[in-house]
């Protein structure tokens, strides 16, 4: 009898752990950002989805979680739009360093940032990327 | 006496044991097929890295691209592959005058691999994202196909479906054309405010459960005799 209800209640153990596996990446409030951010354009949506993403990395932080992939490379993205090129630089190497398949990429994105002039804000939305003037 | 009454109760134990496992595994009772007999080639190839693609839209509704696309990319993630990050790369494939991923289905798929360095290139197509209404209740579905193709071969490598249909009628509401009344119109609000990308979301979970792991989860290489539904594809 005892041996059943053991048997059973390890039965049980297993098959629920299975479920509870460990959180691989807390991607806390991202693909609602995201969605928020399509479905209402706005500078506001905007800065709910940056925060977001800046939330990402200070919770996986936090708890032992590798930063999810592309995460990095986004805020980057996000701060070359804004200018900052030294914090888009510095994320894109961070991107780089924690996952190598996305080397090419960041190598060239890393490259559009030193090549770019302003981006203008106000098209930020059309004509970004990789507006490739020389530097002054 | 006494020992036959355990034997009993034990009995009964290994009953509802054997009664919850006949339940569990009649759900399952479609035709399964494991990982690797089902796709091969993936484990063959073992993709480290994944680029999505604008989503192929067959649905009526316009919007449906651009919230559709907001879903896939966090799932993915949890398969363990390195996914591209999407609002960077659709970027660059529009500034590159790719919109469309119907534009890039016989293209020879090396072109991504030598531009963003991508191992597998994921399609996906929206069948339906749509509400069908009866007389009085609606129905919501999202269905989406995706299919995964290595920037090797061009092969596929990987496909499934997510279909998600949900009935959007509010609970009973008593007898009487009140009742109807009132019915008709707890279905117009619920459509009205039908959000679709949560029901994408489940859709996507649905399809991805079927992809053999990538190198960053914990079961990479470990998962060739899980199974799954087999789904017949209309030719």
């Amino acid at each position: 009898m005892n041996y059943l209800k053991i048997g059973c209640i390890v039965a049980l153990a297993i098959f629920l752990s299975g479920c509870a596996a460990q959180r691989m990446y807390y991607w806390g409030d991202y693909s609602n950002t995201l969605y928020q951010s399509k479905k209402h354009p706005s500078d506001q949506s905007n800065l709910g989805h940056q925060q977001a993403l800046e939330n990402i990395i200070e919770e996986s932080g936090k708890n032992n979680l590798r930063i999810p992939p592309g995460v990095y490379a986004e805020l980057g993205y996000v701060y070359f739009r804004q200018n900052k090129k030294d914090l888009a630089i510095q994320n894109f190497k961070m991107e780089k360093q924690l996952y190598p398949e996305s080397t090419l990429l960041m190598d060239r994105l890393e490259n559009a940032v030193k090549l770019a002039d302003k981006p203008k804000p106000s098209e930020s939305n059309t004509s970004e990327v990789q507006p490739s003037k020389p530097d002054k | 006496m006494n020992k036959s009454g355990i034997i009993n109760k034990n009995n009964y134990l290994l009953l509802i044991i054997v009664i919850l496992m006949g339940v569990s595994l009649s759900a399952c009772a479609p035709k399964m097929v494991t990982k690797a007999d089902k796709f091969p080639l993936l484990y063959e190839e073992s993709p480290a890295s994944i680029l999505i693609l604008p989503p192929m839209n067959e649905s009526t509704a316009a919007e449906a691209k651009d919230y559709y696309a907001t879903t896939i990319q966090e799932p993915l993630s949890f398969n363990g592959y390195y996914v591209f990050p999407y609002e960077i790369t659709t970027e660059i494939l529009k500034m590159e005058g790719i919109y469309d991923a119907e534009l890039m289905k016989d293209l020879p798929l090396q072109k991504f691999r030598e531009y963003f360095g991508t191992d597998a290139v994921l399609f996906t197509t929206i069948k339906k994202w749509n509400l069908s209404y009866m007389v009085l209740a609606a129905n919501l579905t999202v269905s989406v196909d995706c299919e995964l193709k290595s920037t090797k071969s061009n092969a596929t490598i990987w496909q499934y479906n997510g279909t998600v249909v949900v009935d959007l009628s509010g609970g009973s509401m008593g007898g009487g054309i009140a009742g109807l009344i009132v019915k008709a119109i707890v279905t117009a609000i619920s459509s009205a405010m039908a959000d679709y990308v949560p029901h994408a979301r489940t859709a996507n979970y649905m399809a991805l459960s079927t992809l053999p792991y990538g190198k960053y989860h914990s079961l990479y290489g470990k998962d060739r005799e899980q199974k799954f539904i087999e789904q017949t594809r209309p030719q």
